[in-house]
């Protein structure tokens, strides 16, 4: 298992993010679904080390993070796409996943190499060279995702990753999580029902900070049947069901 | 929605600035210089406060915030001119008077300030006036070791009361602050 | 890794896109001030660290404070943080980068002036210590600002620190008095600051590297413990990395206390020049070796090669006192430029004079020391008359004949009509002389009055 969580909370102030997750992943693709505020985006930031639980215990990659040395070899291993994702504007499409890679300790003879390939994997070849504050959001979206996977990451952490990427580019993105999923254990935080049906083998909902459901898409799906909730998909059925269900 | 406007541009923490380079000149001035320190101290502390006034013309916002309607421009002259206010009148209390000096040196440092903002962006806004402040302190050394260099474009080196100093002072100041008013300092983030 | 971190954030640094600015500021206020003088080594390389500080400091101070807050500007800080290498490791690749940059401008800068001032023949080889002490100075304020900014990442941050640096700057030699006062540990200090840029000093005797030493011990040490703090804080490292960052700081802050106190030691020399016992080197003490260069006036006029495109203006001023006294009894054989002697008379004041007595050797040399602004007409008003005076007897207590002759001798041309030196002066050359041959000995002894004049 690449992702070990056993009650895992997280509180900001009195606000409880997280109140108690328990999880286990290995290698494919999950999906991590929820309104706003259901602690999605809190428990992606615990698994890619940038802030430490409250409570509860994690595993990574086999090792706690607790520490700073395993905590360091996690993040060699660790892909990571937040959810408000900044950029140095003058800093070249190249350069910027250069500069993740080398943070992310990679062996020098293998960066340039390693970079060349997720600028291609992302689609931005021919934006190599160009100055970041030239793109678009989109553009600057895959940016993030290229800087994420530019050390082939064990475990992979995207917050809402297809957010401004146009139909194409999304198709693209989830061909992409899907080979990825072969390896390594890719979580993907989204409100994209459809990104989740298409790439992901499992999906877990969150809710006031709690796993509502956990299971396939499939069966969130089954969720929703004959019960008339809203939602102009089966999955958004499901999915508005689920909460209706866990909030009554 | 001055005050927010005033809280987007973090106008308070600038007034704080400047109350306490005020504070500092205040303190400094207590003390007893040579011709070189008592003539730069204020100089130095009037260019402290032209450059928190200076980054306040940066916006968060970017975009959004060009897109809205009429009440823009006169926010950000309001704001401008308010906090150049607040700067001459506690420089003055500072030095105990020397209104004249004070706003000719002052607004004219922050006009270089906003020229920059407008120009550079506002994260950049502080590397004019802070470039002025060296040629303005030389300009000052040079009246004892000539030759002076003397022109009314460096107004901090000319007599309190000079015509052309001010006049160049205030010039830059109005030009800064019109710039500054009706297109804001410039948008250096990429969308 | 680090080289290649290190190559991403020089092609990416802020520094350059100030070049402009900073160029215009140092051709403004360094170059232009510096090239003014003479071509001396002594006086344009410590004008140059005096004012060239100025110009860099804030420069470099603020593009660092804003450059250590960056990743708080651009949002980024949540990315950086969960990546594998420490964020010290980081921050010192930045950090790193915009040294390196300030560097080479400030490097660049001194090239220009220093090869102008060659050019011109300036005599001797360049005055390397100004221009490391400033050099060595940009690391430590290049910190100062990258703390700042990365301990406060405010928008205000970059500006305040910049004019912060500057004030502390520029007050810092305000409050030195005496030559033995702490604060001469500023980088903006060469020598004793109540005289600024002498003319007269490093040229006879070296240049002392006292005070660059203790300098340069202050700003590396201030240079380690700003760069350690950065490593202090929890999130910079492991453990092993913080403790390194401790190590450091407490290093730099204790050189930096020792080259402090070792300021405070300090006296002004004989030759003008900061000494300071515990670093002094006894070899420092002796001459610089030169062949004087000269000219003829009657008498040879020598001076130190270095001050050699004075040596027409004093042949010109003392021409004509030399042609009345060249081969008179007791007359010098020679005229020759000597060092100054530099004496703190307490507080702020120094008293300069003349090394050693106006007359040595047999046969007699006479020793000057060059004004300050070595005008023929001043040369013949200041070392002209002590010329005559040495041979006549005059100056002060002089009797009344002494003083007739000096005044007629020294040839400033402001003679009263009729008076007793107006009359000795229009006497024909050959009867002047030889009425000074036969009475010379007994004038200079004060044996004459006005009416043995002719």
């Amino acid at each position: 298992m690449n992702v070990e969580i056993a009650e895992l909370t997280r509180r900001f102030g009195r606000t409880q993010a997280v109140a108690g997750v328990t999880l286990e992943l290995g290698p494919g693709v999950f999906g991590l679904l929820g309104p706003n505020g259901a602690g999605k985006t809190s428990l992606l930031r615990m698994m890619a080390t940038v802030v430490p639980p409250s409570s509860g215990r994690i595993r990574l990659l086999g090792r706690d993070p607790g520490g700073y040395g395993p905590r360091r070899q996690i993040r060699r291993r660790l892909g990571y796409v937040p959810q408000n994702l900044g950029f140095y504007p003058r800093f070249t499409v190249v350069e910027f996943v250069e500069y993740f890679a080398l943070l992310k300790e990679m062996p020098a003879a293998r960066v340039s190499r390693a970079v060349a390939t997720a600028v291609e994997r992302v689609g931005l070849g021919d934006k190599a060279t160009a100055k970041l504050r030239t793109l678009s959001g989109g553009m600057l979206r895959r940016v993030g995702i290229a800087q994420a996977i530019v050390n082939e990451p064990d475990l992979l952490l995207l917050d809402e990753p297809t957010a401004g990427l146009d139909p194409e580019q999304r198709v693209a993105f989830r061909a992409l999580l899907r080979d990825l999923g072969q390896q390594a254990t890719v979580v993907v935080s989204t409100h994209l029902v459809e990104d989740v049906g298409a790439a992901c083998g499992r999906v877990a909902l969150m809710d006031q900070g709690r796993i509502a459901f956990d299971g396939t898409p499939d069966e969130l799906t089954a969720r929703g049947e004959g019960t008339g909730a809203a939602g102009d998909a089966p999955l958004e059925r499901g999915y508005s069901a689920v909460l209706a269900q866990v909030r009554s | 929605m001055a005050a927010l406007h005033l809280a987007s541009r973090r106008v308070p923490a600038a007034v704080l600035a400047v109350l306490v380079c005020a504070a500092g000149l205040r303190f400094a001035l207590r003390w007893e210089w040579d011709a070189y320190g008592a003539l730069q101290l204020p100089l130095i502390f009037e260019t402290g406060c032209a450059v928190a006034i200076a980054v306040t013309a940066a916006s968060p916002f970017g975009e959004p915030e060009r897109a809205t309607g009429r009440w823009l421009p006169f926010l950000r002259l309001g704001s401008t001119l308010a906090l150049t206010a607040v700067a001459v009148a506690a420089l003055t209390a500072a030095r105990s008077g020397d209104l004249v000096a004070v706003l000719r040196d002052t607004g004219g440092l922050t006009g270089v300030g906003l020229l920059c903002a407008a120009v550079f962006g506002g994260a950049l806004a502080w590397a004019g006036p802070t470039g002025y402040l060296v040629v303005a302190v030389y300009a000052q050394y040079s009246l004892w070791h000539p030759p002076a260099l003397s022109t009314p474009w460096i107004w901090p080196a000319r007599p309190p009361l000079d015509t052309g100093g001010a006049v160049c002072a205030g010039l830059v100041f109005l030009a800064g602050v019109a710039l500054v008013a009706s297109r804001g300092a410039r948008d250096v983030t990429a969308t | 890794m680090t080289g290649r971190l290190l190559r991403l954030e020089l092609r990416n640094n802020v520094v350059p896109w100030l070049l402009p600015l900073v160029a215009g500021l140092f051709w403004l206020v360094t170059y232009r001030t510096s090239m003014a003088y003479p071509p001396l080594w002594n006086v344009r390389a410590m004008t140059m660290q005096n004012s060239s500080l100025a110009v860099f400091v804030p420069t470099v101070v603020g593009a660092a404070a804003w450059l250590g807050s960056r990743e708080g500007r651009h949002g980024i800080a949540e990315l950086v943080t969960g990546s594998a290498r420490p964020r010290w490791h980081r921050q010192l690749a930045a950090w790193a980068a915009t040294t390196c940059w300030s560097i080479v401008a400030y490097l660049g800068c001194v090239a220009v002036l220093y090869v102008a001032t060659a050019r011109e023949g300036a005599w001797g080889g360049p005055l390397w210590w100004p221009a490391v002490v400033g050099a060595a100075s940009l690391p430590a304020f290049s910190a100062l600002g990258f703390a700042a900014g990365a301990l406060r990442p405010s928008r205000f941050t970059p500006p305040l620190v910049a004019v912060a640096a500057f004030l502390a700057l520029e007050i810092s030699a305000q409050f030195i008095h005496g030559d033995h006062s702490r604060w001469q540990i500023s980088p903006v200090v060469s020598n004793l600051w109540s005289i600024g840029p002498d003319a007269g000093i490093a040229t006879f005797y070296p240049y002392l590297p006292d005070l660059p030493i203790a300098q340069l011990l202050f700003l590396a040490g201030l240079t380690a413990a700003l760069l350690g703090l950065l490593g202090l804080p929890a999130g910079a490292g492991g453990a092993g990395l913080r403790r390194s960052a401790a190590v450091l700081t407490v290093a730099g802050v204790l050189s930096t206390g020792a080259a402090i106190g070792l300021a405070g030691t300090a006296r002004l020399d004989p030759h003008g020049l900061i000494a300071i016992p515990a670093l002094h080197d006894a070899a420092d003490d002796l001459p610089v070796g030169f062949t004087p260069a000269c000219a003829e006036a009657a008498l040879p006029v020598c001076v130190h090669p270095a001050y050699r495109r004075y040596l027409p203006a004093l042949v010109d001023g003392l021409r004509p006192v030399l042609a009345e006294l060249a081969g008179l009894p007791g007359a010098p054989v020679r005229i020759e430029q000597v060092a100054a002697e530099y004496e703190h008379e307490g507080g702020n004041d120094v008293s300069i004079r003349r090394s050693g007595d106006s007359v040595s050797g047999s046969p007699p040399v006479f020793n000057v020391l060059l004004p300050t602004r070595p005008s023929s007409d001043e040369i013949r008003a200041t070392l002209g008359r002590d010329i005559v005076q040495h041979l006549t007897g005059g100056g002060r207590g002089a009797g009344a004949a002494q003083q007739a002759v000096t005044d007629a001798l020294a040839h400033t041309g402001d003679l009263t009509p009729g008076s007793p030196a107006a009359r000795f002066a229009a006497l024909p050359a050959a009867e002047r002389r030889a009425w000074l041959t036969a009475h010379l000995p007994a004038l200079r002894s004060g044996q004459l009055t006005l009416a043995d004049l002719p």
